[in-house]
């Protein structure tokens, strides 16, 4: 059965999104991010216009990382105030995102916007990650404990000190205000959660404890996302509901199956899979700019 | 003098776009089409009846539906620094959102191209009001008439027009599911020897109902609230599945 997408304005099997949902979700579930970076190019890839993909992708992400931060607050594992700070950078983020995404999409420009963006950050990310899993791999090879970061001394330096009692931390709100900018703005641009740059954040610059990172995580996605979808569903009419439906529905089943496969592989094997997808999906987007395009033009009807 | 002038002034009236329909009557299979939600798109009929034939000469019917008239951007990419972007752009001010043409014959072998310019028939001869480019506007406007042709928007048909006797005649127009609601204008002309001689306009009216309209709809209406509950509607079903699934954690 053909389904009417009202904003995408163009026609899908309802199998064909249930099921694209369904294996991001499954992804998700067993690399344990959000899903958003595969799930934005996987739609433009199937014609959906590039806004239409950020926009939805962002109310796909509210909903799997809602099912996931509900299992972390049952066990305690989300740092509230720490959330709460990066989702306040996070928001002035989604704000600026939307406002470039809107004056871009008016220079016609959003299309390489978004490329761009996913070129860049997948490649720095899906490289970064490489090079760890496979230094992981080797290291638990030869049985040498693996190699930690130094720690940013840098950071203990700011003012506006506050102390978060269940990160058990006294820092500066400063660096947190602005990993949660960033991560709104690659939102609002980009439709991911921004899960690959928040946990590592936490982690190497904040250093959270990590049991609270995943929870706390995801409870600032769930606002971000939230906020990018009302935004951009208010300034760019770009949140397609019918396709946010099935691509939810599909995830939320997919993702647990996706957990049970995932409890089964190594944290190592698992990192360096995620790695060559992430560069996969990079270099795809990376031909799609620089290979000349069948029909170099393309046309839009102006809204009167 | 003033009486020669006065009918030659009456008799170039005539031949205007306003031409007296009395030689031709035609109608339409219906006057509004309703596109639901199940919609793959459907098939009008304009038919219709020549009348006082003449034995000589040839006769040719044109039929040409337009939609409602929009502004459209065309864009062309070009590689900057090795990378394929949007650079050049026109505005093509008041391109019909849909064209179809169907004929008895095609239509240079009708009429001459002037003619056919200036009654707009003919994908070639569709024009817009305005441009509004750096650049010269006949690529954008050739290109934006092929897109709207892939899309199934623009067509033509060159043995459209079936004539059932030498009086009668009946064209079916496709309405594709993409088609933009508003009203549209079905314009029917009788050539003779290539000039037009008569000339009849319809209106139909094409509108979506339906959920997906009433989504459309509720999106651009009311924006805040249709944000709103995409989100609620998102973390309701996050959160439902965490209650379901929640026994095999």
């Amino acid at each position: 059965m053909e389904i009417y997408l009202p904003i995408a304005e163009m026609s899908v099997h309802w199998l064909i999104v249930l099921g694209m949902g369904g294996g991001i979700g499954f992804l998700s579930g067993m690399f344990g991010v959000g899903g958003g970076f595969l799930l934005t190019p996987l739609l433009i890839f199937y014609g959906v216009p590039a806004e239409v993909a950020v926009a939805t992708t962002s109310s796909h992400i509210t909903a799997s990382s809602m099912s996931g931060a509900i299992t972390q607050w049952r066990k305690r594992a989300v740092d509230l105030k720490m959330g709460g700070v990066m989702a306040a950078g996070g928001l002035a983020g989604t704000v600026f995102g939307v406002w470039l995404f809107t004056v871009m999409r008016r220079y016609g420009q959003m299309d390489l916007l978004v490329s761009a963006s996913y070129v860049i950050l997948l490649g720095t990310v899906g490289g970064l990650m490489l090079n760890e899993s496979l230094a992981a791999l080797r290291a638990s090879r030869s049985g040498a404990p693996a190699r930690r970061r130094a720690p940013h001394l840098w950071m203990h330096g700011l003012p506006f000190k506050m102390r978060f009692r269940e990160s058990r931390l006294y820092i500066s709100v400063i660096p947190p205000l602005l990993i949660g900018f960033f991560v709104g703005v690659l939102s609002a641009i980009m439709g991911v959660g921004g899960g690959f740059v928040i946990v590592p954040a936490m982690i190497y610059l904040l250093r959270m404890p990590t049991n609270v990172v995943m929870g706390t995580s995801l409870f600032q996605i769930i606002i971000v996302t939230s906020a990018v979808t009302v935004l951009q569903a208010t300034t760019n009419f770009s949140v397609d509901i019918m396709l946010a439906l099935f691509l939810i529905l599909g995830g939320v089943v997919g993702a647990q199956f996706g957990v049970r496969i995932g409890a089964r592989l190594r944290g190592e094997q698992l990192r360096l899979l995620l790695a060559l997808l992430v560069l996969a999906v990079g270099l795809r987007l990376l031909i799609g700019l620089v290979v000349r395009p069948d029909d170099p033009f393309s046309v839009t009807t102006v809204l009167p | 003098m003033r009486w020669w002038t006065a009918l030659a002034g009456a008799l170039a009236l005539c031949a205007g776009p306003a031409l007296a329909s009395e030689d031709l009557v035609s109608g339409l299979s219906q006057d509004t089409v309703e596109i639901t939600s199940n919609y793959t798109g459907t098939d009008i009929v304009v038919f219709g009846a020549i009348e006082h034939l003449e034995d000589t000469g040839v006769n040719d019917v044109v039929v040409v539906v337009r939609g409602p008239d929009a502004d459209m951007i065309v864009r062309k990419k070009d590689r900057i620094a090795g990378i394929f972007l949007n650079r050049d752009q026109a505005r093509l001010q008041g391109m019909p959102s849909y064209y179809f043409i169907a004929s008895t014959r095609p239509v240079d072998k009708i009429a001459a191209s002037y003619t056919l310019q200036r009654y707009a028939i003919g994908l070639s001869n569709i024009m817009p009001e305005s441009f509004r480019s750096h650049h010269d506007p006949e690529p954008f406007r050739l290109a934006l008439i092929a897109h709207k042709q892939h899309d199934g928007l623009y067509g033509e048909t060159q043995s459209g027009v079936e004539l059932l006797s030498p009086t009668l005649f009946r064209a079916r127009i496709p309405v594709p599911a993409t088609v933009p609601r508003g009203p549209y204008k079905v314009d029917v002309y009788l050539f003779r020897d290539g000039t037009v001689i008569s000339a009849q306009s319809t209106p139909l009216f094409i509108d979506q109902t339906g959920l997906e309209r009433r989504l459309y709809n509720f999106a651009h209406e009311s924006p805040l609230s249709y944000g709103l509950s995409t989100v609620l509607m998102a973390t309701l079903l996050g959160w439902l599945s965490s209650v379901v699934f929640r026994r095999n954690d």
